[in-house]
């Protein structure tokens, strides 16, 4: 007699798995965390996305204390229309947190996401985008920024590879 | 999750497939030396990405793989007689060489000239490392021989086996660029398996089960890191290398020989799990590939006289659930091989990934389907050669080592992650 094993393999079987949605749609916010990548991530975001939000962190105008802007955490992201909003409650609002960086670019205000990620149990995903010109310095650099707080790290020398991690998640 | 059409792309490797363009791009394991062990013996039939073929050494020694039926009337060429210099079809007579050249036609006038005009498709078979390696693309574009570490040293530091995996060829390679996998599904084996405990690094993976990852690119494929938290200010690393487009190396643990796998295609439906283990600067001892032999470590026993393992699909992976309760294995299955293939096969032949929900932990399997498709499709488009041709790309090695914290392993392992003659694997 053929094993349950054996039978429930083949493809003719493969028919009789339930079909149904097995999981809800998930909301990813995604910040770039410099000029470069808030350039990426404004072509990325003319795509057609399930939950894939886009913001840019407005700390990176401020040179004097990465992570710190005038109005503090309630106005710390930009939507892409420009409207200011308040970082701990999108990140609150969020399944999970991706942040690009282009390498050699400061990273450093990574760590306020990463408060707001783990004051609401959110896990951080950060990308490194290397571009034109960046050194093996640059990408080191961007990634000893990155990876105290990042629960995966990924060198990306394609940037569409982002939409292709982003569609991969279900974003 | 992969769109339908996404993963018919990323599965189907029959000939005039994207993917199977790129694989036709590359040197892939055929067969094992030991199964043409000398001149004239017996042939053996095999299908290699949707292609059935027969191989045979002929009575000089020459490797010969060709097109398994006969250019006559469809005969398999595996009932065919090695003799003098070519397989001969046992039902007319018709002979071919090492190169598919119809050598003999006896119902013709051998001065007709007849048999110089048949010839079957065949092609390049080459032996390095104990493994019988082809190349099944356009001829003018042949790359230079295979140059991974486990196929240069000398025979007695490596041992390579190959077991049948009723799957497609890409859910049994993301497996091995899975490093998440390993504290649950194999935790039950590195305290125990000859080829594994012992290391010192073992603690790190039974203490931290949750490592944090980082993929970077490599020339050739991947460099897929997970670090778990250690003593001093340090992080314990351990780096999977990735080369296109299905060679995967496990890293080290102590000084056990080091092991990875080539995942090569059958048909859509199943592949070969190639295993290889070997020691860079010393030879295996007679314990080790007694192991290997007896299915430790990565390798399985088999059906008597087949490549197929004794635990498959017919015998429910001779299940123990006491062995499951008690904590001995994980999923009840025995052995590491095993474990990941019981698993792999129960998705189906070919998974589904529509269905799949990955997490951020799953970069290095969403990264590599990345760079396949971008490769296939630069490759068909543009004739662009895809990364992991070259065989500079193959002199990569797995690593395991402890680095402070701030350092990043792309610098601080970068010299343990190539191969280098002579020069012992860095691991832990």
């Amino acid at each position: 007699m053929q094993s349950e094993s054996a039978r429930v393999t083949t493809a003719q079987e493969s028919r009789f798995r339930v079909q149904y949605p097995n999981s809800r749609q998930r909301a990813v916010k995604v910040i770039a965390l410099d000029p470069p990548s808030a350039e990426m991530i404004d072509e990325l975001a003319k795509k057609e996305w399930k939950g894939a939000t886009f913001f840019r962190a407005l700390s990176f105008a401020s040179d004097a204390e990465p992570g710190k802007t005038d109005a503090g955490l309630s106005a710390w992201l930009n939507d892409l229309a420009g409207r200011a909003l308040d970082l701990v409650s999108e990140v609150a609002s969020s399944d999970f947190i991706v942040v690009v960086s282009a390498a050699g670019e400061d990273a450093r205000s990574v760590s306020v996401i990463a408060d707001a990620c783990t004051a609401h149990h959110k896990t951080l995903l950060a990308i490194v985008v290397p571009g034109e010109g960046a050194s093996d310095a640059d990408v080191s650099a961007s990634m000893g920024h990155l990876r105290p707080y990042a629960r995966m790290l990924v060198i990306a020398h394609d940037a569409d590879y982002i939409t292709a991690m982003l569609t991969a998640l279900r974003a | 999750m992969l769109r339908k059409e996404q993963n018919d792309y990323l599965t189907q490797t029959d000939p005039g497939t994207p993917m199977g363009d790129l694989f036709r791009c590359y040197w892939m394991p055929a067969l094992l030396s030991e199964e043409l062990p000398e001149a004239d013996c017996p042939p053996v039939r095999l299908k290699l990405m949707g292609e059935r073929l027969v191989a045979f050494r002929d009575s000089e020694g020459k490797l010969g793989l060709i097109d398994e039926f006969c250019a006559h009337r469809g005969v398999s060429l595996w009932f065919g007689r090695n003799e003098e210099c070519g397989l001969r079809c046992p039902y007319h007579g018709w002979k071919f060489d090492v190169n598919g050249q119809c050598m003999d036609v006896p119902s013709e006038p051998a001065e007709s000239g007849y048999a110089k005009k048949v010839k079957l498709k065949s092609y390049p078979l080459i032996e390095k490392g104990g493994v019988l390696w082809t190349y099944m693309g356009p001829p003018e574009k042949q790359p230079p021989e295979p140059e991974y570490e486990f196929c240069t040293v000398p025979l007695n530091q490596t041992f390579m086996s190959k077991r049948l995996q009723e799957t497609n060829w890409l859910q049994a390679m993301e497996g091995g660029i899975d490093s998440s996998h390993v504290s649950f599904l194999h935790r039950g084996d590195l305290s125990t398996d000859p080829l594994f405990k012992g290391a010192a690094g073992n603690k790190y993976n039974m203490q931290d089960l949750s490592p944090v990852f980082e993929v970077i690119e490599s020339e050739g494929g991947l460099l897929i890191g997970a670090r778990r938290n250690a003593e001093d200010d340090q992080y314990y690393w351990r780096i999977t290398p990735w080369v296109m487009p299905c060679y995967t190396g496990v890293p080290p643990r102590g000084d056990h020989p080091m092991h990875g796998h080539f995942w090569v295609p059958i048909d859509d439906h199943s592949c070969w799990a190639w295993s290889y283990d070997y020691h860079p600067t010393r030879a295996l001892t007679d314990h080790e590939v007694d192991s290997m032999k007896a299915g430790k470590g990565i390798h399985v026993r088999y059906v008597p006289g087949t490549y197929r393992p004794l635990a498959n699909k017919d015998n429910d992976y001779l299940m123990d659930r006491e062995a499951q309760k008690a904590g001995r294995t994980f999923s009840g299955v025995e052995g590491i091989g095993m474990q990941d293939a019981s698993l792999q096969e129960s998705m189906g032949p070919i998974c589904d990934r529509s269905k799949e929900n990955l997490v951020s932990t799953d970069n290095g399997i969403i990264m590599a389907r990345h760079r396949l498709m971008r490769s296939a499709k630069a490759l068909v488009e543009k004739g662009v050669i895809p990364p992991g041709v070259d065989p500079e790309h193959h002199k990569v090695r797995q690593a395991a080592l402890l680095l402070k914290r701030d350092v990043q392993y792309k610098d601080g392992a970068k010299e343990a992650l190539k191969a280098k003659q002579g020069v012992r694997q860095t691991s832990v």
